[in-house]
């Protein structure tokens, strides 16, 4: 008996998509665009994070400056004290010469390199921290640290890094914030296609009602035909979403190189999950609360 | 052969002081009481606006009496829960002066339909609306759509579709409003016949000659109150001259 409600409502939904067309077709139209926007954000926000974890790990490295008077038995004490930390991965030591050579070998620095008399570098512990979040707490402790050069202690610009990370934070609200508006406007726009699918089946429901269908087998074809809208939406979406991906990757590459930006396909899997998911459980939920609004026995 | 109704059993419809009032103020009605016996046959007459199809939407639960009780067949209407309401309407078969048919839906559709919202297996609903459509004498015209029907022809489907899931009562409302009077009286020879096989009917109508005919019981309703209820009546001709007055 399920299975013939079910065979029911599903002819039911299916004829009333189609024998309302031009309505059916612009809720398709405008939920399409709804989930466009909400893949773009959802591609953006990943190409985002992707270039944010890429500037976590260069972040995460601090250089601790080692005063000249620092005897070297201590570095080494302190290297492996640091290396023996679990928030730390990795300590290298740079000696002065070395430091001098890497500054040399940057075409950044070739006329002041030129100008330079001696060595005014300090030799440096490169410390590479497992979580950006530990790396102000390392920071600090090696500013305790008895031979680190007390004029120019670390490299560590706990400011900048903290504000790229709020910047972040808010970016991610904002576009948390738009799918959520996004959401509600294509639930809205189900719950009319809905009313106006319930208005030309005004007839057919009453007789249903009087023959005695229960609130569920009226309701039912209406919240499936809104399943069917969102689910159609959604792959017309993804389709093009699926499309264009690669090819505007490329074009933002080649205009805005310095951000670095990269294709991934296996995103668009992720984004094909989430695109369906939403798109059905927008239907559903439209059209559930239109047929509560609109359809009573 | 015809069931006599049994006035001393316990009735299967009964009004208890029931008033309507609308939330506009119009006071449909006002105390009714009314015992209908299984079986019975009941004419509800009177002039247009005095409370008669208010009386057949509180019975088919599409209105809640203000006050008072209704009980059909040992339910309170008035209590029922929403979700109980389908299932009280499977025993009910309503029949309709505009016919209530679907007009995309062939005759055959029409009566299934009925059957399909009550889960019916194909094989099911094969078989009953062979049957109904017998009943009403319309085999033949199952493929054809309402459009392509008389008035007459699309009462009788209206009135197959009304009893294909075997109820115990049929109210109708004006059921002959829009029917020639030849075409009428065949059509109450179906009422007839269907409550000869045992169905309560209540039938609210304006039709004088059927009801004078037909000599069977009558309530007559003025003003929202029961100003007559004969076992073997007539329409009464202070309806007609109210109404010529109106």
């Amino acid at each position: 008996m399920i299975l013939r409600n079910l065979k029911f409502a599903l002819n039911s939904a299916w004829q009333s998509f189609w024998r309302n067309l031009a309505v059916s077709l612009a809720a398709v139209l405008s939920i399409t665009l709804i989930l466009i926007l909400a893949g773009i954000n959802l591609l953006v926000g990943h190409a985002f994070s992707q270039v944010l974890d890429g500037f976590r790990t260069k972040v995460s490295q601090i250089s601790i400056n080692v005063s000249d008077d620092t005897p070297l038995q201590s570095v080494y004490d302190y290297q492996a004290q640091l290396a023996a930390d679990p928030r730390v991965a990795s300590v290298k030591f740079v000696t002065k010469d070395e430091a001098l050579t890497q500054f040399k070998s940057d075409p950044q620095n070739f006329i002041l390199a030129q100008q330079i008399e001696g060595n005014p570098l300090d030799a440096k512990l490169d410390v590479q921290v497992k979580s950006l979040d530990d790396v102000a707490a390392i920071d600090a402790t090696a500013r305790q640290w008895p031979g680190v050069d007390p004029t120019d202690p670390t490299n560590y610009q706990g400011d900048f890094i903290n504000r790229m990370l709020q910047l972040s934070a808010w970016l991610g609200l904002a576009g948390d914030g738009l799918l959520v508006v996004l959401l509600i406007v294509s639930i809205v726009i189900v719950m009319n296609t809905i009313r106006t699918a319930v208005y030309h089946r005004r007839k057919e429901i009453e007789v249903m009602k009087l023959v005695g269908a229960t609130e569920w087998f009226v309701r039912g074809p209406f919240v499936l035909e809104g399943v069917m809208t969102g689910l159609i939406a959604a792959s017309i979406a993804l389709a093009l979403l699926a499309v264009g991906y690669e090819p505007v990757v490329t074009r933002f590459r080649a205009d805005i190189g310095f951000i670095p930006l990269s294709y991934d396909p296996a995103f668009i899997s992720s984004l094909a999950r989430d695109l369906l998911v939403a798109g059905a459980l927008l239907g559903a939920l439209g059209s559930y609360i239109g047929v509560r609004r609109y359809v009573r026995i | 052969m015809l069931l006599t109704p049994d006035f001393a059993t316990r009735p299967v419809i009964s009004f208890q002081h029931v008033h309507k009032t609308y939330p506009t103020g119009t006071e449909a009605l006002r105390d009714i009481n009314l015992e209908v016996p299984e079986g019975d046959f009941l004419f509800l007459v009177g002039p247009s606006g005095a409370g008669k199809s208010t009386l057949v939407r509180l019975l088919i639960r599409e209105e809640k009496p203000s006050k008072g009780k209704i009980f059909v067949d040992g339910v309170e209407l008035g209590r029922m829960k929403r979700r109980r309401l389908p299932h009280y309407r499977r025993k009910v078969g309503l029949v309709f002066q505009d016919f209530k048919l679907l007009p995309n839906l062939t005759v055959y559709e029409n009566i299934a339909f009925a059957l399909r919202v009550l889960g019916a297996s194909d094989h099911q609903v094969r078989d009953r609306v062979a049957e109904a459509l017998d009943t009403v004498s319309l085999y033949g015209k199952e493929s054809t759509y309402p459009a392509n029907l008389s008035g007459g022809e699309q009462q009788r489907v209206a009135i197959a579709r009304a009893l294909v899931h075997a109820p115990r009562f049929i109210i109708a409302d004006e059921p002959t409003g829009n029917l020639d009077p030849a075409t009428a009286w065949e059509i109450m020879q179906l009422f007839l016949r269907i409550n000869a096989r045992g169905a309560t009917v209540v039938m609210a109508t304006h039709n004088r000659e059927i009801v004078d005919l037909l000599r069977r019981r009558v309530i007559a309703i003025d003003a929202g109150q029961i100003a007559r209820d004969d076992r073997s009546g007539r329409y009464h001709d202070d309806f007609a001259k109210s109404e010529v007055r109106a």
